[in-house]
């Protein structure tokens, strides 16, 4: 349980570490950078998956928006978030790159400050220190607080890297005391300056850590989380009583290791310590009593492995034999024990079940660390692995593992996808080509060009009979008929003869012919102008109706020319980025291959460096019992000779 | 036996001493500044790790190339049409989904995660459906259910007709804060 727990914090501290290096600049970047009103959905979009921690397809997402220009209100800030995404994921070069163009196209002062910032950072991480301190030097006043923080942190490990720990301790003297990141760095700049020679300073400096009663408010959002703080307290105490013990001040050692919690990540080494300096004391039953309790502990950790063969260590110094010779061999057949548990679990990681016991059969649906280990694998002896699951370097190859992981599977989808996209294509094609004779026979039936040439006549007509005022153009159906039957009756009316006789039946049927005529006139007349009008309206419409058909068909002889080109453009594009895709794959899986045996082999050399520590202790165990054997039988041999007459 | 003790002091010494130096890069949660930041003196990059890196550059670039592909084939700028939910404050209102229908057909049924909420408090905008829409007059009907003020069951719709054209259609729903009201309102922007 105890193990457990530590693991689970001793991971949960990795975790922060490693997230922290994937968010180092994108976390503190979410802080600050995004305006709250976006201009373009699309950079919003953007955010969206990148406030999710979605780095992978915020990425892309960005990139395809900045492809199709629909960032352009928001082009450097998108430009900064892609470049810190991709210094999260470790592409220094091209994120680079783009914090150098954005400084060279003269972006925005905040936008510039925090490129500078991201190139300071990246030319440390490459070991460019000066190059780094000159980018670190031109960041103006814009830079956000978060960042700023940040980068008090660089420059005083900039100066500390340079051996400028008085310069470094100015520094980091500007930095809140209860943020998280002064806390680390005022340690580690504490244990440099011991390292260094100034012993009195550092001492001064992990002193004050490890007295600190009061962790950091809660309300502070850069504060220390209690239980972190408390380990860190640890560590500054743990590392002044080794100091201590180093330098032959037992009694001072004993004084920095008692402020260690009993139940802790340093515990254990301080339990150790403790006893060391008692015995320097020359009080080995002063020490007797934390190895007893820490040879009782799990032992995958070297202190109690060590503590198993203190105690017995004590005892003979306490001149009980009998009682270090027992705990010497207990300790022998437990360190073989625990050999053997060395060798299965070996055994069981070259056989690839850590890796498949780790993954515990998820696949990562994200690129980058997403995942905490809270739980020891389903192994043999796993709580012997948790040293080694807890290294930084094991976590950084764990994590490539996901990522390779990861991207296999991206690869894996698109291949499918993209052979989708190859039979859409096929289909469309198809599609086109069965429907486009159709499309072309319908447009032909419709003789667009014997209609355009009834239009013109029909227009034509239309203007002659406006000139000429014909009324008799516009005559309905019935009204022709009517003008048709008058000719009739006025033609033979012509034929018949003469007659002066008003009331005969000949001039009776002029005189009404006559009357017809004039009434049909008038009536045509009145509704000249709404008859021309209408024609003109109607003669407009079947013009826009024509010139329609002809765009449509325009359209068509255009689709007729484009379509194949632009099918066989897609085509072009699937078939140059297939043989990427299929490039991709093999070297991923590749790189994944080599990976989980880089992984397999840290582990397999720590639980290897685990059995010789084992041996080593089985060594001196038994050399130990030799000894008192030795000394037993030359005490036996003494009092024989003693009581010899 | 004193020459062992020494050798055990020593051994401790070395075990307990271990973990200072090497804090930078072992079991301290450095701060995101130090973390990301162990130069490459102290901790070179193996080539595999840069090949690691290189071959997560390739494929973020294939997946770029590919997303292009996969919009220009599947919504073509002529009949795309993209929706939006975006969040100002939203803190009158607890998105817990979204119903989208076109021309009275469902087109997308949204439920969200506390983790999107939360992109969306940010100032994240999603795009929660791309699709293809003829030109001419349409009509969206957008429903949000969620919780309310009071911790009251909230559901309610807004409706919108527009115009799509030849050119890609963005529009965004938008989710308010009336403070006058002191209600959540519902709105569309059409951005094209």
């Amino acid at each position: 349980m105890g193990k457990r727990l530590s693991l689970r914090v001793g991971a949960q501290r990795l975790g922060v570490a490693l997230l922290a290096c994937v968010c180092a600049s994108a976390a503190v970047f979410a802080a600050d950078a995004p305006p709250r009103t976006v201009q373009d959905p699309h950079y919003g979009d953007g955010l969206f998956h990148f406030y999710q921690e979605r780095y992978f397809t915020s990425i892309t997402t960005l990139m395809v928006s900045q492809h199709f220009e629909r960032v352009s209100h928001h082009a450097d800030e998108a430009e900064l978030l892609r470049g810190g995404m991709l210094l999260s994921y470790g592409l220094h070069r091209e994120a680079g790159e783009i914090f150098t163009a954005l400084i060279d196209r003269a972006a925005a002062p905040s936008v510039r400050d925090r490129a500078w910032f991201y190139l300071a950072k990246i030319r440390y991480q490459r070991g460019f220190l000066p190059e780094s301190e000159e980018a670190l030097a031109r960041i103006g006043k814009t830079l956000p607080k978060d960042l700023d923080g940040e980068r008090v942190l660089l420059q005083a490990q900039l100066l500390m890297a340079r051996g400028d720990y008085a310069g470094a301790a100015t520094v980091l003297g500007a930095l809140a005391s209860s943020g998280a990141a002064g806390q680390y760095a005022r340690f580690n700049l504490g244990v440099a300056q011991v390292k260094s020679g100034q012993e009195k300073e550092g001492r001064a400096l992990l002193d004050g850590l490890g007295t600190t009663t009061l962790p950091p408010e809660d309300t502070d959002a850069g504060a220390l989380p209690a239980e972190e703080f408390a380990s860190l307290r640890d560590k500054a105490n743990l590392a002044l009583g080794y100091e201590a013990l180093q330098n032959q001040k037992p009694e001072d050692a004993r004084k920095y290791l008692e402020r260690v919690r009993l139940e802790g990540l340093q515990s254990n080494k301080a339990l150790l310590g403790f006893g060391w300096a008692a015995d320097s004391m020359k009080d080995p039953k002063l020490a007797l009593v934390p190895w007893t309790e820490l040879a009782g502990r799990d032992g995958s950790d070297e202190s109690v492995l060590e503590a198993r063969i203190a105690v017995p260590y004590a005892y003979a110094e306490l001149r009980a034999y009998g009682q270090a010779l027992e705990r010497y061999n207990d300790a022998i057949t437990a360190f073989e024990r625990e050999s053997r548990d060395l060798d299965e679990s070996i055994a069981a990681i070259r056989s690839g079940k850590l890796l498949e016991a780790l993954l515990g059969g998820q696949r990562a649906d994200e690129m980058g660390w997403f995942w905490s280990l809270d739980k020891l694998p389903e192994l043999p002896h796993a709580s012997r692995l948790a040293p080694v699951l807890a290294t930084h370097e094991f976590q950084e190859a764990f994590k490539n593992y996901r990522d390779l992981q990861f991207l296999a599977a991206n690869l894996n989808d698109w291949a499918d996808k993209l052979g989708v996209f190859d039979d859409m294509l096929a289909n469309r094609r198809q599609a086109y080509a069965e429907r486009l004779p159709k499309l072309l026979a319908q447009a032909d039936a419709a003789g667009l060009g014997g209609l355009q040439q009834r239009r013109e006549t029909l227009a034509a007509e239309l203007t002659q009979a406006e000139a000429t005022s014909d009324a008799a153009a516009f005559a309905d159906t019935q009204q022709r008929a009517q003008l048709a039957r008058l000719a009739e009756v006025q033609a033979a009316l012509q034929q018949a003869p003469a007659d002066a006789d008003p009331d005969s039946d000949t001039h009776r049927a002029r005189e009404r012919a006559r009357l017809i005529a004039g009434a049909l006139t008038w009536n045509l007349a009145q509704d000249f102008s709404s008859r021309l009008w209408e024609a003109k309206k109607a003669l407009l419409a079947t013009g826009t109706a024509l010139e329609e058909a002809q765009g449509h068909q325009a359209a068509l002889a255009q689709a007729q020319r484009d379509e194949p080109a632009r099918f066989d453009a897609f085509g072009v594009r699937i078939k140059a980025l297939g043989p990427r895709l299929q490039a991709l794959i093999p070297r991923v899986a590749a790189l994944q291959s080599e990976q989980q045996k880089d992984l397999q082999e840290l582990a397999v050399t720590q639980l290897q460096r685990q059995k010789e520590r084992l041996a080593e202790y089985t060594t001196q165990a038994r050399f130990a019992v030799a000894q008192l054997y030795d000394r037993a039988s030359l005490s036996s041999g003494t009092a024989d000779h003693a009581n010899k007459p | 036996m004193l020459n062992r003790s020494l050798r055990l002091i020593l051994a401790a010494l070395a075990l307990g001493a271990a973990p200072v130096p090497s804090a930078w890069a072992e079991d301290v949660p450095t701060t995101p500044a130090a973390a990301a930041s162990a130069p490459e003196a102290t901790a070179p990059a193996t080539g595999l790790d840069t090949r690691i890196q290189d071959t997560k550059g390739d494929v973020i670039r294939l997946n770029r190339d590919l997303l292009v592909l996969e919009e220009e084939l599947l919504f073509p700028a002529n009949t795309q049409l993209a929706l939006f939910v975006s969040m100002d404050v939203g803190k009158l209102f607890e998105l817990d989904s979204v119903q989208v229908k076109l021309d009275d057909k469902v087109v997308t049924n949204y439920l969200y995660t506390p983790a999107e909420v939360k992109a969306l408090h940010r100032g994240g905008v999603q795009r929660v459906y791309v699709g293809n829409l003829r030109a001419g007059e349409h009509t969206l009907v957008a429903f949000f259910t969620g919780g309310g003020p009071h911790e009251r069951d909230y559901k309610r719709g807004t409706t919108i007709k527009f115009d799509k054209g030849t050119d890609a259609k963005y529009i965004e729903l938008r989710i308010k804060d009336s403070t006058a009201k002191l209600q959540p309102e519902f709105d569309v922007k059409v951005w094209q």
